[in-house]
């Protein structure tokens, strides 16, 4: 038994290489999800794009930190998309960093609106906010 | 091989789902009337949409660590993504940001009138 240990562990280490999902059978749903994964890369991007243009004319700050968090979202679920299509675990470790990435920024870019720009649009009200 | 057809079937509704809130919240913030309307698309739409694809993501692929990744994902895109809206929406108020004309009430500028005035 000892004497067939090495070959068990080069045998385990060589099927360590091959995915899962590349032995089990796949089933006729198969064609369809990665059809509905390809049209939803289109989608995606179609979403982005949409998320720029608001992000380019929007009129106020919020309206363009806005737009880049809905994107951050759409990024990470063209993200997953992919993961569907090339049947890859490793697309969740990027999906997971783009959704903490986006939220971070919406939280500083928020602070940042909230403290730097209280008084942009009077400043009438700045005498009377320093006083008290 | 029934058990990979449903858990594809289970697979592309979640994706239908999740695509078509991702589209609809993208419209709604190119095309809603002011800032916090646009904030209401992007937050509910996005988080709806992500909690879609990471579902069929997680039943396609269906590995253990694939499966503890998505419910992570889908935790704290429940926590975070309302948080950031609320803020958002807190600093563009501060901020005063344009309202759309049919607003009909403005209750944090009431409160705020009625802690200055008490």
């Amino acid at each position: 038994m000892l004497d067939l240990l090495p070959t068990i562990l080069i045998a385990a280490s060589d099927a360590s290489h091959v995915t899962d999902s590349s032995e089990t059978v796949q089933s006729f749903m198969h064609t369809p999800l990665l059809w509905l994964a390809r049209l939803g890369l289109v989608l995606l991007v179609l979403g982005i794009h949409l998320c720029l243009w608001r992000m380019i004319r929007g009129p106020h700050l919020a309206d363009r930190v806005l737009a880049g968090d809905a994107m951050a979202m759409l990024v990470a679920g063209l993200v997953l998309v992919l993961a569907i299509k090339y049947d890859n675990a490793m697309f969740y470790d990027a999906a997971l960093v783009v959704a903490i990435l986006g939220f971070v920024s919406t939280v500083a870019f928020a602070q940042y609106i909230g403290a730097t720009k209280k008084h942009a649009n009077d400043p009438k009200a700045m005498p009377e906010e320093d006083a008290a | 091989m029934t058990t990979q057809l449903i858990l594809d079937t289970l697979a592309i509704f979640f994706l239908i789902g999740g695509l078509f809130f991702m589209l609809v919240g993208a419209i709604g913030v190119l095309r809603l009337p002011d800032a916090y309307h646009r904030l209401h698309a992007a937050s509910k739409c996005s988080t709806l949409g992500m909690m879609g694809l990471a579902l069929a993501a997680c039943l396609h692929v269906g590995t253990g660590d694939v499966i503890a990744k998505s419910i992570a994902l889908i935790l704290f895109i429940f926590v975070s993504t309302p948080v950031g809206s609320h803020m958002l929406a807190k600093a563009a108020h501060r901020d005063k940001a344009d309202q759309w004309d049919g607003t009909l009430s403005d209750e944090l500028e009431e409160d705020m009138a009625k802690d200055k005035a008490a």
